[in-house]
């Protein structure tokens, strides 16, 4: 052990009276060691994620043998490259449509009566209980060339609009599965928000759309980038969606880790993508960090 | 009754060729015999692909079930990377698996057994559909289908037409669920003018652009109900589809007609994973399947073809539009060359998918 390093391990010089210090301060209370309340949730993700993760990372490595081979096939393969570049826009656009969406509707759920609050609740959850599956299908039956949308704007006379096995489409369906967990964390971070603070900018000479860009949509900031960032990384992932709604041009890096497992059995392959996608997430998620610190240290200022 | 009567028959003689067995060489006992009670306090898990398909694969085993005294488990899908994880860890609990064309080439020996024919009796499966780690598990075709009121009085006659956007104009969905069709793929070889003798990886990227060049309208269908979907509510004008699919369509009204000129000949198989328990009990599913009888409820249940050539299955005239036994559709099918797919498997899937994922 080096005597610069200041890991734990290196200070055997000065070694700690632990068994003095804990002797005395021992309580039986379970709160008092708030990693032992973590433990099952611990246990859980190391047994359910972490184990199968760490298996997935070693074979991107290993299969067939030994070596980056896997990760020199992702990058030089053109349409692995084509696809997360679009996986992460179609993420992008989601999420985007996200925010446009709950925004409006998380505010209108703070400012009407408690029985209406039920009703628009409601309106959120009902659709989540429902399998994932199940809405897309609904999504086929409306979006389709012969469906509902397209043959009410025929009836009206105009030509149809090609909405499935479209990006668009693939969007449009993404965005009502995860439309909860942009609407729940931002009516979290709102029903939080004094309104008397819009009002006391108001009373001091603000208009409408000055109040609320300074006042309102700061302090709800939080809550748009905790639903943000649970959106962009749920749609990474998403597999169904895409596959029932999208055509070949909005393929998404899920479907292709699948066929790469399941029908090719490259294990090492289908790995490889899994850490590039997860690896992409984390450095992007970092870049972002820093700006919704920021953001948030701003919001509570004022 | 009679039947009973004859399978007693069988029983007796299935008896006797193994007393004889065991003295000499091993002979199968004609397919569809059951020994009673052979394997009574044993269990064998039967692995397809669920829906109608397996419920019919099911019922074709159930006098096997009742007389052999087994308790018959039923798991799936099929997957072979499933497998695959079993093999690996030694732990087999798929004793008879069914799968869908290639597999069983591309992992002999090493997923898959390879069959000793001695303890299966194929002298009626049809000509050529025995793999050295397969039997076949039943017999269907992928068919062209255009949509009626589209094309008239001059609709598609042949795989060349379909490839034909000009004159033949509107949207194609083509079978995008998982592996190559490397029947499609030579076709449009063909189409292209080109020739399917020798083909190399390079004739694969000739095919495979002569399939893009159909436009990006072109749809994928991800499974089979989904075909049958598009069908249905007349999304695409020819869609390629599974003959048991298109049956259904057709049958819950979808207006659209079989192109039956080289339809491409596709099976299931039938296979015994390497490391299973006991593997006599599973040949001894597999020979009591192959038989007339049950392939007739086989068939009777699923609309797929049957795998023994002397059934003779009861179905209504619906159903036999779209079975590809029948003398006048047999003669028109085309074989696709699974030497070849099978060994550019990895080619030909990379190249695929890039198609499916619109590179």
């Amino acid at each position: 052990m080096s005597q610069t390093s200041h890991t734990p391990a290196a200070g055997g010089d000065h070694p700690r009276p632990a068994g003095a210090v804990q002797g005395p301060q021992r309580r039986p209370r379970l709160a008092a060691y708030p990693s032992l309340l973590a433990m099952p949730a611990l246990a859980l993700l190391i047994a359910a994620m972490g184990y199968p993760l760490l298996t997935v990372t070693l074979r991107s490595f290993s299969d067939p043998a030994w070596g980056l081979q896997n990760y020199f096939w992702f990058f030089s393969t053109p349409v692995n490259v084509t696809v997360l570049w679009r996986t992460f826009s179609i993420a992008a656009w989601v999420t985007i449509v996200c925010v446009i969406a709950a925004y409006p509707y998380a505010y209108l759920m703070t400012a009407v009566g408690p029985r209406m609050r039920l009703v628009l609740i409601l309106c959120v959850l009902v659709p989540f209980w429902v399998s994932g599956v199940v809405r897309t299908l609904a999504w086929v039956i409306l979006l389709q060339d012969s469906g509902i949308i397209n043959s009410v704007i025929r009836l009206l006379g105009f030509d149809g609009v090609k909405l499935i096995r479209t990006q668009t489409g693939v969007v449009i369906g993404m965005a009502q599965v995860l439309l909860p967990f942009m609407i729940l964390p931002l009516y979290s971070v709102m029903r939080g928000i004094d309104l008397r603070l819009v009002q006391a900018a108001r009373s001091l000479g603000a208009r409408p759309a000055r109040a609320f860009l300074q006042i309102y949509l700061p302090l709800s900031l939080p809550g748009v980038f905790a639903g943000a960032i649970i959106v962009f990384i749920l749609s990474l992932g998403f597999y169904i969606t895409p596959a029932l709604l999208g055509g070949p041009r909005s393929t998404m890096l899920s479907t292709l880790v699948q066929s790469q497992v399941l029908s090719l059995l490259n294990w090492g392959r289908g790995g490889a993508m899994g850490v590039v996608l997860l690896v992409a997430t984390f450095v992007l998620l970092a870049l972002a960090a820093p700006l919704m610190r920021q953001r948030h240290k701003q919001a509570s200022r004022s | 009754m009679g039947s009973r009567s004859r399978l007693a028959g069988f029983v007796g003689a299935a008896a006797l060729a193994l007393l004889a067995a065991a003295a000499h060489a091993q002979n199968a006992p004609p397919a569809g015999t059951v020994v009673d009670g052979s394997l009574k306090g044993k269990t064998l898990t039967f692995v397809s692909y669920g829906g109608i398909y397996q419920d019919g694969q099911v019922a074709a085993l159930k006098e096997f079930v009742d007389k052999s005294g087994v308790k018959l488990l039923n798991d799936g899908p099929t997957e072979i990377a499933k497998l695959q994880a079993q093999v690996e860890s030694g732990n087999v609990t798929w004793d008879v698996v069914d799968t869908d064309d290639f597999p069983p080439f591309v992992h002999c020996g090493k997923l898959f057994q390879k069959l000793d024919l001695t303890k299966l009796d194929i002298s009626h499966i049809p000509a050529g559909q025995v793999g050295e780690c397969s039997v076949p598990a039943m017999n269907y075709g992928t068919v062209l289908m255009y949509k009626n009121d589209k094309y008239k009085d001059n609709p598609p006659k042949d795989w060349k037409d379909f490839f034909d956007t000009t004159k033949f104009p509107g949207t194609r969905a083509i079978d995008g669920s998982g592996s190559p069709i490397g029947g499609l793929i030579e076709q449009a070889i063909l189409a292209d003018g080109g020739s399917v003798a020798n083909m190399t990886t390079a004739d694969i990227d000739k095919g495979i652009a002569k399939i893009k060049a159909i436009g990006p309208d072109t749809i994928f269908w991800k499974t089979g109900a989904e075909s049958q979907q598009l069908a249905e509510s007349g999304e695409a004008d020819m869609i390629i589809m599974w003959t048991g699919r298109a049956m259904t369509a057709v049958k819950n009204g979808a207006a659209y007609t079989p192109v039956w000129k080289d339809w491409l000949v596709v099976m299931d198989q039938l296979t015994i994973p390497v490391g299973v328990k006991d593997t006599d009990a599973s040949y001894a599913l597999i020979n009591a399947y192959l038989g007339k009888k049950s392939q007739e409820i086989l068939t009777e249940q699923t609309s797929y073809s049957p795998i023994n050539t002397e059934s003779q299955p009861k179905v209504d005239a619906s159903v036999a539009a779209f079975l590809t036994n029948t003398p006048d559709h047999a003669k028109l099918g085309y074989q696709q060359n699974i030497k070849f797919w099978v060994a550019n498997f990895a080619t030909a899937s990379d190249k695929w998918t890039a198609l499916m994922a619109g590179n």
